[in-house]
């Protein structure tokens, strides 16, 4: 994966004969987040092309862990649609499996790979492992 | 592991999974296809998804898929599911994000041979007319206040606003008018997104196709569509853009609460779903209206762009440049159907994800000028090849509560696509075939290349055989516009 190659990327891309999906690790929740919101932005352009000027804070709330995954990336490609922003900076102060808040920046990009529509609840849960969480992400293009 | 013996063959074309399979189904499964066919449902999660729709409550006779199915979100894609709407559910994730994504049929009074010196100014022309792409804001401008009246008027709107002919609206399912939308179930961002994109492509697989009818199967069907051979047609494949996209995504989140409220118990959250008489699935039918209402007035603004562009480059130059709407149809939908079940008419709520409504003669549903015939079906083929008119029948109203398929089916994921396929050079062998190609990006037509669906033709084979929809027409694309 192009940017990532020196350090654990924390995701992968699993086949998927329509839509596409992630499959994403991290030691803690806020690094499985952090690591799934990395995937996305790779999903949807060239990380290494965008320059990181737009900065957003968020405050997120959501019944469990699954659904603030999906409402966590689900603001990251709202925001995409609204103005082309792809964020590749996730500085996370605060992550429960409930709420999550923290700022992220981003950039315009020409770089474009997908356009993704959604990230959806399909297959997801959030499962501990040895090394820490992982779960797999389907997102609608 | 469910595998293909576990399946008994019903007919040639339909092989059954016995609701035995696993504890929680509650009614048998059902896969639409060849023999061959069918080994690929076993590749992808395809049938770990249809078994997974025939645990929903409510759910009447049999989880369907139809043969251009492959794996989606909570149903596969192709899945079709009707629920007692006394007892069922109704769920988002057997609609899709795309609501009503659907495919509009438009047929002019020329020969190719008329069109072909104007072709590549004809692709420009519509390329210019029909916005395509990511982020490219649509064809006409309206305040939030005109989204509310628009979402809950559809077609009907359009047409108030110059931008339909009655004779559209009689050509299309439901009249381009859903009952029941309610705008006050739609969130805040749902409108925003969807704001400036009424009359605009998106991207993806939507397209828009200058096709030539190819050959006609029925000529008596055809004739009442309007079709005949040599005749140039277009099509316009899209939905309800990121209107639609917002308004699922929200009740997906919404609904995981709903489920644990009435005790539902659900293999995959994508499934989430509420009982279809409560005030959860009340709102996101409410709500899912308005999606198919704009998508509706969404197609159809781009149709009267098609006319625009076909007025603008033959206007004086052919006898009649005009275009007549042969119909529009949803993929992507859920509704309030009557339906007879062991003798008896029920009213259910029959989801179609990928799949289309193929109503047969005499349905009151039907237009007025088809319903001696039964329904025009649009089955649109992957990039570069030929696309289907079928017609709906009374055998599918009898198997498949009146659906059939929507398309070819991927067989090939996008990325396995870019790996084996380079943008450039299958832009260049599509044009080599005579195709015209105007494409927002390389990247995209590569995931959208022929070789990533499957046979458009043998799915339509499969729907022939089985009785689901008949052939009428075949289309061959002689220009594509893609985002």
């Amino acid at each position: 994966m192009e940017g990532h190659r020196e350090q654990d990327p924390g995701f992968e891309e699993l086949p998927h004969t329509a839509d596409v999906a992630l499959r994403v690790w991290g030691r803690d929740l806020k690094e499985l987040f952090v690591n799934a919101a990395r995937g996305l932005a790779w999903l949807m352009a060239n990380p290494e092309a965008v320059r990181p000027e737009k900065e957003v804070p968020l405050d997120l709330s959501a019944p469990d862990a699954e659904t603030l995954l999906v409402t966590w990336l689900g603001e990251l490609i709202y925001l995409n649609e609204r103005d082309g922003t792809v964020f590749t900076e996730f500085d996370l102060e605060e992550v429960t499996p409930t709420h999550l808040r923290g700022t992220v920046r981003g950039g315009r990009t020409d770089e474009i790979r997908h356009f993704i529509k959604a990230a959806t609840f399909s297959g997801l849960v959030i499962r501990p492992t040895e090394r820490g969480l992982e779960t797999t992400v389907t997102f609608d293009v | 592991m469910v595998e293909k013996k576990d399946f008994r063959r019903v007919d040639k074309f339909i092989w059954e999974l016995p609701k035995e399979t696993r504890p929680d189904m509650r009614v048998p499964a059902r896969i639409f296809a060849s023999a061959e066919m069918l080994d690929s449902a076993f590749r992808d999660r395809t049938v770990e998804q249809l078994i997974n729709t025939a645990t929903l409550p409510g759910v009447l006779k049999y989880a369907m898929a139809m043969p251009d199915f492959h794996e989606g979100y909570g149903f596969p894609i192709g899945g079709v599911a009707a629920m007692d709407v006394r007892t069922g559910v109704i769920s988002p994730g057997g609609v899709g994000y795309d609501i009503n994504c659907g495919v509009r049929l438009l047929a002019s009074h020329l020969e190719k041979e008329e069109v072909a010196p104007y072709l590549r100014d004809l692709t420009n022309a519509l390329y210019r007319a029909c916005p395509s792409g990511v982020g490219e804001p649509g064809r006409i401008r309206i305040s939030p206040r005109e989204l509310d009246e628009l979402v809950v008027e559809g077609a009907r709107w359009a047409l108030k606003r110059g931008q339909a002919r009655e004779e559209d609206l009689a050509h299309t399912e439901e009249e381009g008018t859903l009952p029941g939308a309610d705008p006050s179930k739609v969130s805040a961002r749902a409108r925003e997104r969807g704001g400036d994109q009424i009359g605009s492509l998106g991207a993806g697989n939507h397209f828009l196709e200058i096709d030539v009818v190819e050959e006609i199967y029925d000529p008596q069907v055809a004739k009442v569509f309007g079709l005949r051979e040599n005749q140039i047609v277009v099509q316009i494949h899209c939905g309800s853009r990121g209107f639609g996209h917002q308004i699922c995504d929200d009740y997906v989140k919404s609904l995981q609460t709903a489920v644990q409220k009435y005790g539902i118990s659900i293999p995959d959250r994508e499934l989430v779903c509420a009982p279809i008489d409560s005030p959860e699935g009340r709102a996101y039918y409410g709500a899912m209206a308005c999606a198919v209402n704009y998508a509706f007035v969404n197609r159809q603004v781009l149709a009267m762009g098609v006319r625009e562009a076909f007025r603008d480059v033959l206007q004086g130059k052919v006898r009649n440049w005009d275009l007549y709407q042969v119909y529009d149809v949803a993929h992507n939908i859920a509704k309030f159907e009557e339906h007879e079940i062991d003798g008896k008419r029920v009213k259910v709520c029959v989801h179609r994800k990928g799949a289309t409504r193929a109503f047969g003669p005499g349905r009151p549903e039907v237009p007025k000028a088809y319903r001696d015939v039964g329904q025009p079906v649009l089955v649109p083929g992957s990039m570069g090849t030929e696309s289907y008119v079928l017609v709906g029948t009374e055998k599918a109203m009898e198997l498949s509560f009146g659906s059939t398929c929507h398309g070819a089916g991927r067989v090939m994921s996008r990325a396995q696509a870019l790996k084996k396929i380079w943008g450039p050079d299958l832009k260049r062998e599509l044009e080599e075939q005579g195709l015209v190609i105007r494409a927002g990006s390389t990247k995209g037509l590569a995931e959208e290349a022929p070789a990533a669906y499957k046979n458009v033709s043998q799915v339509v084979e499969v729907v022939h055989g089985a009785g689901l929809a008949r052939k009428v027409a075949r289309l061959r694309p002689l220009a594509v516009i893609k985002g």
